[in-house]
Formats: structure tokens, C-alpha cells, sequence
């Protein structure tokens, strides 16, 4: 095994771990009946953690240990960087109640705290977040041992259907949950007059940043979907034929 | 005597079933006027030829105008690749429209404080601000006037898509700059700073325009192909044209003491350099002195004592 490709095994498998261990946590906290904020206590520093680790997938990129296009790697690494920090931490809002789109008429009521209800919350962000990355690094530290169990293979290809469209609405749940503290406190905005003449708007940056998600969604979801056509199809005869990252 | 060459796409599909017949002595341009013929959905300016890649790259060498057959050795029954560029548009057009962009938005910020700024008590402009105003019209006519009259861009085109591109590139740093600049909370840096800073940026728009003048005249009435560029700035540094237009634009800022301004320095600039580390491996590679080349003189790219 070269330094190379020995360096990208441990990467990928303790990335893949944490993010597992994220996970674990988040499920071990819901279960024991820990609210939002309970969970949020929980996975915090691990989170922060691994998500900014994914910074080193740009370097990786950059100085061409791995083949993805720098500039999309880090669009897609920012994106991750500005919900966690710029979002959720940033805003204490986000994790204390869920984005709840539609009351169900089902038995229980609204009093039992949303069983009836279809939401998006900090549980179904981890949920997503956590799932797709296992997931993506487990596949990528086993490419790097040669080797391409099916299941993975079907689950890089298949998981995305419903886990990146799950990701992307939590994304969104967060930055609608966060947007009123963002608007009446203005956090991390610079106001004229100043000596640079120079003024910074958080509210409407984030206002900005929502609208350049909406053209990369479908275009990213499309484009996985004609890649799981093409891999599916010829990856059961022959498992370790050769293979696009992505 | 006349060849016959195979066309096919990229995907290895043949686009003339009956081949491309054409002297054996034929430039590039007529191969592209006969292509254009038999496809006339493709203008010379769409199309791109290539030979087949050599062994283990990626894509072959692509044909230039000015150029024979024979100088890439095709022989009746070689292979072309060719590509389609999609629509394409002349560069002198994509420049009239992102000149023309900045000339107009800029002073909308100016003139109307109480549509762009609203809730603002517009105070009197300072004296900053009119000369900052002046200095960015006179340079955004200058730019207009240079593509009309100054710049040769034979028949160069670029993809439509690159009109596009370039207008929200300048329209809106135009809006970015002019937002900051023209704001009713603007503080003006010394009058006496940004007087001195805008003439010395004046003096970068002259040798800016001189370079200009110099390089339109590079080639001799009917000749083609690349010249070394001489004489003022051109002698210390390749592309001193660059120098002097990013180093206008840092006097501009510290004219206007704006980070908006600062900042759209800096991504011009950081463009620039690419363009000059472009056009820098280009003359070495042409002038290597071998065979009896010209040698490519030494010189800076772009910004001396750096770079």
C-alpha cells in the first residue's frame, strides 16, 4: 500500500467512524427521550469535529491526491461549514423546536409534541447528514483497499434518493428556523460609517445563500441518479470494474 | 494532388460518411470554409479540429489558423476530431456590453441615493466622491472607445454563454463598488490623498492606453502569427498592460479608502495574473531560440519586483 493511498484509508475510516459515532449519539439521546437540545449537547463537539475536518477533502483536491474538482468539492464542503456553524451554532433557535410543515390529523393531538406531525428538525439534519457520510466514507476507505463490497456500492447509489433530498430540506429548515434571531440581531454584520467604508448584511447573505442552493439541487440530484443507472447496471456483473468518484 | 480526411466526433462516430476532399496543399481556414459548407450549421468559428491524441494523453493537438495540412502532417485518409464550440460571439460585442454595463450602473448610485438607499438622509457629495465618479466614467469610456477604435480583434469569438458571464462580472462589481462609494454614511479619506492617488491612477490609464497602442500595432499590415512585443513598459515585463490597469485600480482605492473597491482590485488582478502566465509560456514556447527562433527575452510576468 502506498503512503498515498494508506493516508486516504485512515482518513476516510476515522471520518466514517465519527460520523457513525455522531449518529449513535444522536439515536442513543432521542431514545432515552433527550429533546433537541439534548442531543445537540450531545453530538456538538464530535460534530464540529468531523464536519470541519472535511476541510482537508479541498487540500485533497487541490494538490491532487484525489481526482474531484476542487471547485466543487468546495462549494459543497462551504455549504456544510455555513449550516453547521453559520446556522446552527450560530443561532441557539434552530435546536429548540422543529420546522413543522404539516399538522397530520392523527390520534394524540398537538400536545403530544408533534407525533402527529411532518417536521424537520436538528434530529432529521443529523439523521441525513450522518447516514450519507458512513455511507460515502466507508466506500471510499474500502476503494482504497481495492475492494468494493456490493452493499456499499448499491447504498453510495441508492441512499441518495431519499437522504440528500432529506439533507437539503433540514438545510433549509434550519436557515428558516434561524432567519428571525438572524434578522432582528444581525449577527456578524458590519455597519457604515466606518473607516473601510465597507458594510456586511448577515441577514441578507443568508438570503443569498439559500438562493444558490436552489439551481445546485436538482442539477446535482439528476446527475446522481444517470450515474446510478450507468454504475448499477454494469456494477453487478463485475464488482470491481472501474468506477467514477464522485 | 488532393486528400481525403475522415471527420468524427469525439465519440468516434463519423460526421462525413464521404470524408473531407481537399488540395494537399490547404490552409486550416479552408479546411474549416469546406466543413462549413458540407455542415452549414457549424461557422468556422464553431468548429474545433483535433488530430488524435498521441499515446496515453488525453485529447490531440488542435489545428490553428494560419497553418497548412501538411505542417500536422495529414495525409489522404488521417483522422480529424472535431468539436463543436456551440454558438459563438464576437469579442468586440461582449466588450461593448460589459464596458457599457459599470458606465451606466455606477452613476444610478450617485444620482439617485433616495431609490438606492432608502431611509437615508442624503448628505452634499464630497469632493471624493465627484472625482471618484469622474475618474470611473473617464476610465469605462476609455475601455468603450479602445474596443471601437484601438483594440484588433480579427475575427475572434468567444461562446455566447461568455456575454452572459462577463456582464454579471462587471455589472454587478460595478454595483458592489458604486453601493460603498456613494453611500450616505461614506467616510471621505483627506481630499488631498485621493487628488494625488487619482492623478497617479490617471497616469497608469495613459500607459495602460499606450501598451494598448503598441500591442494593436504589433504585427506589420498583412502578417500574421506571434511578435515579441517591444519597446516602453514591454521591454521589463510581458504583460505591462495588466500592471498598469491593476495598479489604477489600487490607487483608485486608496482614493476612495473602500474595501468594495479593494476587493474588485483584487479578483481583476488575481485574473490578470492567470492571462500573463498564459501569454508569458506562450512567447517563451514560440521564441525557445532553437532553429533559429527569435529567444524570448528575460522579463517579468506582470507585477516587478514579485512577479
Amino acid at each position: 500500500m502506498s503512503p498515498k493511498s494508506a493516508y486516504l484509508f485512515l482518513y476516510n475510516t476515522v471520518l466514517s467512524l465519527a460520523w457513525g459515532y455522531v449518529l449513535f449519539l444522536t439515536y442513543q439521546t432521542t431514545r432515552a427521550g433527550g429533546g433537541l437540545q439534548e442531543v445537540w449537547q450531545a453530538v456538538e463537539l464530535p460534530l464540529k469535529a468531523a464536519q470541519t475536518a472535511a476541510v482537508m477533502e479541498i487540500v485533497h483536491s487541490a494538490v491532487g491526491l484525489v481526482r474531484s474538482p476542487v471547485a466543487i468539492t468546495a462549494t459543497q464542503v462551504a455549504s456544510r461549514l455555513f449550516i453547521l456553524w453559520g446556522v446552527v451554532d450560530l443561532v441557539p433557535a434552530t435546536r429548540s423546536s422543529p420546522l413543522v410543515l404539516l399538522r397530520l390529523p392523527l390520534g394524540g393531538g398537538a400536545a403530544a409534541g408533534g407525533s402527529g406531525a411532518l417536521q424537520l428538525s436538528l434530529v432529521t439534519l443529523l439523521t441525513a447528514w450522518c447516514c450519507s457520510e458512513v455511507i460515502r466514507y466507508s466506500f471510499f476507505a474500502f476503494k482504497e483497499l481495492g475492494m468494493q463490497p456490493y452493499v456499499l456500492l448499491w447504498l453510495r447509489y441508492t441512499a441518495f434518493i431519499v437522504l440528500y433530498p432529506l439533507g437539503v430540506g433540514s438545510e433549509l429548515a434550519m436557515v428558516a428556523l434561524a432567519m428571525p434571531t438572524i434578522r432582528a440581531n444581525r449577527p456578524l454584520s458590519i455597519q457604515l460609517p466606518n473607516a473601510a467604508n465597507f458594510g456586511f448584511d448577515y441577514y441578507w447573505a443568508c438570503w443569498l445563500a439559500v438562493l444558490a442552493y436552489l439551481p445546485g439541487f436538482p442539477q446535482l440530484y439528476f446527475y446522481m441518479v444517470a450515474q446510478r443507472r450507468k454504475v448499477l447496471r454494469s456494477g453487478r456483473s463485475g464488482s470491481a470494474g472501474k468506477l467514477k468518484a464522485t | 494532388m488532393a486528400v481525403k480526411l475522415q471527420i468524427k466526433s469525439r465519440s468516434g462516430r463519423d460526421i462525413l460518411p464521404d470524408g473531407l476532399l481537399l488540395p494537399s496543399n490547404a490552409t486550416v481556414e479552408e479546411l474549416r470554409a469546406r466543413f462549413a459548407e458540407l455542415k452549414p450549421k457549424y461557422p468556422p468559428s464553431r468548429q474545433r479540429f483535433t488530430l488524435p491524441p498521441r499515446e496515453g494523453a488525453r485529447s490531440g493537438e488542435a489545428l490553428a489558423n494560419g497553418k497548412r495540412l501538411s505542417d500536422y502532417g495529414l495525409a489522404d485518409g488521417s483522422v480529424l476530431y472535431f468539436k463543436d464550440l456551440g454558438p459563438q460571439i464576437g469579442y468586440a460585442t461582449v466588450f461593448f456590453w460589459e464596458y457599457l454595463g459599470p458606465l451606466l450602473v455606477y452613476p444610478l448610485f450617485y444620482l439617485a441615493p433616495r431609490l438606492l438607499y432608502p431611509g437615508l438622509k442624503a448628505p452634499e457629495k464630497s469632493v471624493v466622491q465627484n472625482l471618484a465618479l469622474a475618474y470611473w466614467s473617464f476610465h469605462y469610456v476609455k475601455r468603450l472607445l479602445e474596443t471601437a477604435f484601438v483594440h484588433k480583434f480579427s475575427h475572434a469569438t468567444m461562446p455566447v454563454f461568455n456575454l452572459l458571464k462577463n456582464c454579471a462580472y462587471y455589472w454587478m462589481f460595478a454595483a458592489y463598488v458604486a453601493y460603498f462609494v456613494n453611500h450616505p454614511l461614506y467616510t471621505p479619506p483627506p481630499t488631498r490623498r485621493a487628488v494625488i492617488a487619482l492623478a497617479a491612477a490617471m497616469l497608469c490609464q495613459f500607459a495602460n492606453f499606450r501598451c494598448h497602442v503598441i500591442l494593436a500595432n504589433l504585427r506589420p499590415a498583412g502578417t500574421k502569427g506571434y511578435v515579441v512585443p517591444r519597446g516602453f513598459l514591454f521591454n521589463f515585463i510581458t504583460c505591462p498592460n495588466y500592471t498598469a490597469e491593476i495598479l489604477g485600480w489600487v490607487c483608485f482605492t486608496v482614493a476612495t479608502q473602500t474595501a468594495a473597491a479593494g476587493l474588485f482590485t483584487l479578483v481583476g488582478a488575481a485574473q490578470m495574473a492567470q492571462w500573463a502566465i498564459g501569454k508569458h509560456a506562450r512567447l517563451r514556447k514560440t521564441f525557445d531560440g532553437q532553429e533559429g527562433r527569435e529567444k524570448y527575452p528575460r522579463r517579468w510576468i506582470m507585477l516587478p519586483p514579485f512577479f
